[in-house]
This record gives structure tokens, sequence and C-alpha cells, in this order.
């Protein structure tokens, strides 16, 4: 299933070589110069966002680059627009094919977890609730909220005499929220008069393959200031991304963990700035 | 003996009286060499003495451990430890002798012995424990100071303050052996130490955030030396075991195992195939990795076991009976 979002050519910019016709949309690769945060080699961050920003930088790769649409998948991306779109191409327009380190990964982080927490606003009874709810346990002596699962999302929750609940477990935003509804109506059917107050997501993981083994070693000796490895202590390398926030672990085999965004779009965003990197440290035999 | 005519010489710098210089009357450039037990300024070049009556710097008593620890003589303390200390200055009253300071329930009337310098007495203690857990694995007096050192700057930045000072000591004396060279499994250190493993691997992270410092990646051949020796194998053995997990990691037949795992293994399989066979829990027990870990790791270099082992290898058991698990 395809998305085809076809967006509006863009005036303001001015075509460098002068050959192209301002009719077609012009995808600007950004080039964000370091600042020391975002991960260099140079990469191409291709949100939609940074387009419309239309900043000219120096270097002339303001060829229209030819972008495989995304095949959109089970999970629905709410409130984000799909990154890539084909560009519809005239036959007047000189093309030049894209250069390597401009192309995007093609592979998209799925997300394995999202962890999100919600005010019911009233004091809670958790004896009672344990007694009476399914699937609820509780042990005050170890831990002193009652953990409460539920099938469709499958997923858990922490729920907290003060009133408050942490959701975990589920795959995307929606279930998330989903699933703190439901268990916010499980409590409210228990006799509290349950809120649904300031639903926020905390944490969300994702995971992918870059589907070639990577040299870690060489990883952790350019990329010293953001790696942590240490084969005693953990197989992979644990790289902190500064900007966006992103904690990634990264192993041999070419799997990559990204940890700690409390949106999707900070996911894809770390893995495009990390995949030119870990491009770059792939294993040749 | 009598001292032949030795100049004195009055330095004028500017308008400032210099403090006399002596030099010798035969060679004035020379740079006048001081014997301190003897007193003596001598002149390198011709052995005339030139200044006699220079104080003694040395000590004053000899102390021996088998006398009576309160008969100490000597009127000055330790050896100030200057980079360390806050410059411990301070003046310490000893214990009274005689009758007068002494109350009629027989206790001492001063008793102010304790409160040497409470700011610095944490990392006193630290230090002490330190040298303790050196010596437990007989590290050299560098590799102390440099723990010593790293520690000093740890706890002065305050940024680790919550943890204990014991953990922040052991993960000091595992950063300052691998920064000397010499690294030390985290394992090795744990023995030493009461820090469990994770906390001492916390705490090194910590540190090298704080401290803003890196570590060379640990290899195979690091552990080598001190793994054989401890199991009493030949430095053939030694040289073998090196080479093979060298060679097992350039040709990447272990990808993503600890080199801890991978120098056991490429132990195991250099003494299989000498004389001095040691079975997998003797190396798992010195190297402190599970002998199922080094059978993982042993299975995946046996395939090419024929190209692991150094060319000039003295078999004593061949390549292909080498034990296959």
């Amino acid at each position: 299933m395809e998305q085809n979002n076809s967006l509006p050519p863009f005036q303001g910019l001015a075509s460098p070589q002068g050959a192209m016709t301002p009719g077609i949309p012009i995808f600007s690769p950004m080039m964000p110069y370091g600042s020391g945060l975002t991960p260099q080699p140079v990469t191409n961050t291709n949100s939609l966002s940074l387009l419309e920003e239309q900043h000219r930088q120096q270097q002339q790769q303001q060829t229209p680059q030819l972008y495989h649409s995304q095949t959109v998948t089970t999970t629905t991306l709410p409130g984000n627009t799909p990154l890539y779109t084909t560009t519809p191409l005239t036959p007047m327009t000189p093309i030049t094919p894209a250069t390597p380190a401009s192309e995007s990964s093609g592979i998209v982080p799925q997300l394995q977890n999202i962890v999100s927490t919600v005010n019911l606003g009233c004091k809670l009874d958790l004896k009672t609730i344990a007694l009476r709810a399914r699937n609820a346990e509780y042990n005050p002596k170890r831990f002193a909220a009652v953990i409460m699962r539920i099938r469709e999302p499958r997923t858990t929750a922490l729920i907290f005499s003060s009133g408050k609940m942490v959701c975990t477990g589920a795959k995307s935003e929606e279930q998330s929220r989903l699933a703190a509804r439901k268990y916010a109506r499980v409590v409210q059917k228990l006799g509290f008069p349950a809120k649904f107050l300031d639903f926020k997501i905390q944490n969300m993981v994702g995971s992918c393959d870059v589907k070639f083994p990577i040299r870690l070693e060489g990883l952790v000796l350019t990329h010293q200031q953001f790696s942590s490895y240490e084969p005693e202590l953990f197989p992979g390398l644990i790289y902190r991304m500064i900007k966006p926030r992103i904690v990634l672990l990264i192993f041999v085999s070419g799997k990559v963990v990204l940890t700690g965004a409390k949106v999707r779009g900070e996911i894809y965003e770390a893995f495009e700035n990390i995949y030119p990197i870990l491009k770059g440290f792939r294993k040749t035999t | 003996m009598c001292l032949p005519h030795t100049v004195l010489r009055l330095d004028r710098i500017g308008d400032v009286l210099a403090l006399p210089k002596v030099q010798c009357p035969n060679h004035p450039d020379a740079m006048l060499v001081e014997d301190y037990r003897a007193g003596d300024m001598i002149c390198p070049e011709c052995g005339l003495v030139v200044g006699d009556r220079v104080i003694d710097v040395g000590s004053e008593w000899r102390t021996f451990t088998n006398e009576k620890a309160t008969q100490d003589p000597s009127r000055v303390g330790d050896a100030q430890n200057p980079l360390l200390n806050g410059g411990d200055l301070s003046t310490m009253i000893s214990k009274g002798t005689g009758a007068a300071s002494f109350d009629e329930f027989g206790n001492s009337k001063y008793q102010n012995r304790r409160t040497m310098s409470s700011s610095d007495r944490a990392m006193l203690n630290a230090f002490k424990e330190i040298t303790t857990m050196a010596d437990r694995i007989n590290l050299p007096r560098n590799i102390i100071d440099r723990t010593n050192n790293l520690f000093k700057q740890v706890y002065e930045q305050k940024s680790l303050k919550g943890r204990a000072n014991d953990a922040i000591a052991s993960a000091c004396l595992y950063i300052a052996c691998r920064q000397e060279g010499v690294p030390r499994t985290f394992k090795e250190i744990c023995a030493v130490s009461r820090i469990s493993k994770k906390e001492i691997g916390r705490c090194f992270k910590l540190i090298l955030k704080a401290l803003e410092t890196s570590v060379d990646l640990i290899t195979t051949g690091d552990f080598m030396s001190r793994f054989c020796s401890n199991l009493g194998l030949p430095k053939q053995v030694q040289m073998a075991a090196t080479y093979i997990a060298r060679k097992a990691v350039e040709l990447d037949l272990v990808p993503g195992r600890s080199p801890i795992s991978v120098a056991a293994a490429a132990i195991y399989m250099a003494s299989q195939a000498s004389a001095e066979k040691k079975t997998q829990k003797e190396i798992g027990d010195i190297a402190g990795v599970a002998d199922v870990t080094i059978r993982q790791s042993y299975r995946l270099i046996y395939p090419r076991a024929a190209d692991l082992f150094p060319p000039d290898f003295k078999f004593d058991t061949p390549v292909d009976k080498l034990p296959q698990l």
C-alpha cells in the first residue's frame, strides 16, 4: 500500500544550475554541518520539516533525488506524513544520479515498546483492585503497586495508590493510549471515579537490522566521545547520540536497538543519522 | 682535614644582595654535588670538599619494628603526601607522659588524637583501601599512584558523591590498570574488592564520563602472560596462544566474543596441542570465564585450527588429534 503525498513545488528555490524547471518538486537534501551533536559523516535527513526550512546549503546537491516510495507497514503512522515520495520526472529535466552518501537507508526501525504514564485523578485502594480485578497481582512487601495485564493490546500496567499508572508493552502510540484507557475502564468499573488525565508517552524503543556486520572497534575509536564499548560488560556498543537524544545499542551482527525517544520521529531521525556511519564500519570479510 | 681557601662570591643581582655562592676555586663553573650524609659539598671535577657542615637531612633516629611503639623518639611525623592531601600541616599533640597528664580515674586528660583532617579522612581511608586491594594482586607502585590520583580527581569533582567510596576506588584501580597498559579484568578486581562487578562497571562508566577520559579497548594479548604463567605454561605455549588469539580475531572467527573468552579458548587450544595439557575448568578458573564459554569460543576457532598455530610450533598432539567438543 503506497501513500503518495505530492508536495507543492517549492517556488522559492532558485535552481542553481539553471537547468531545472521550478515546477518540479526539488528535494534539497539537508547537509547539517556538525555542531558536534549530530554524528558525522554528512547525513541526509529527509524529513519533511527540513525540506520546508528551505536552507540554502553550499553543496550543489540540488538534484532531484529518486526516492523509492515507502511501503507503509501495518502499524499506521498517526500524525506523521511519510518521508519518501517518488519524483514525477519529465523528459526535459536532466537527471544526475544520486550520490550514495545522500541516499536514505531504506530501513525503517520497528517500534517494540512504548512506556506511557497517565493520571487517573483519584486515590485508589490497591487491595480491593487486586482482589476483584482479573489478571492483577499485588505484593506490597515487594512493590507498592498493582501489576495488571490485559491481552489486547498485550500490555502491562503498574497502578499506584496515588492514582498514577504506568503502561508498558504496547507496540504503537495508539495502542498504548488504547491500553491505558482499558485499564482506566477496569479501575472505573471497580467503583473508583477514574479519569484520564495527562496521558504522556515517556519512552519509545525501536529496533532494526542494517543487514551487514559492523566493526565495533573502529566505531568506538572514531566516535569516542559518544560510544562506550566494553565487551566485558555488554557485548554491544552503547552510542549516546546527543541530537536527537537517543541511546543506540549497536551489535556486531548489525542489529540496532534505539531507545529514549519521546516521539516516533526521533527514532527515525537517529537511525538515519547513524546509518551512514555504520556503513562506513561495515566488515569487509 | 684543612680546607684550602674557598672563594666566596657575593653576587649582586641588581641592587639586591644574593646569597653567597660557594664554588670550587679550581672549577668555578662546576655544579657542586651535595653529599648529605656527611654534610659536604663536593666538586665533581677535582673531588675537593668545598662546603662543610651543611645540615644533615637524614632521619634523627632509626626506628625498628620490634621496639615498643610508644617509645618512638622521632620528632617528625610521616612523609608529607602533598599531591594527594590538602597539604597536611596541622600540629598534633601527643599523649602525655608523667603523672600530671592523667586524672584521678587513670584516663588521660588531653584526648585530642581523633580529629586529624576530617575533610580528607574519607580520602585517606580510600587510599588505604586502594593500597590493600592493589597489594592483594601485587600491583606496582605506579599503578597505585595513578589510582590515587584518579580517586582524588573524582572525589574533588563530587559528581559521584553518592556512590560508595570503595566502589569508586575499585573502579579507579581498574581504570589505572587499563591506562598503564596492563588491564585487569573486572572479575580480577572483583576478587580483591567487596563491590560487585555490576557496581564497579557502573562506577567505571561514570568516572570516565566525569573525568572526560577514555581508555583503550582490551585485546587478547593483554592477558596472555598473566593467565599462562598462572597456569604454569611454558613460554612457547604462551606465545602460541597469543598468536592463535590474534589470528582468530584477525580472521574474524569469533565476532562479538569477549576478548577474555577468546584468549581462554586460545590458551586451551595451545595447551592441548603441547605437552602441558590444561582442562577447560582450570583455564576457566584462572581466566574467570565459565567452561561452557571456553567451549563455545573453542568450537568457533576449531575448524581453522591448522591456520591459527604459529608456523614454528612444535606439536605434541597434532592438529587433527585436538579435542573436539
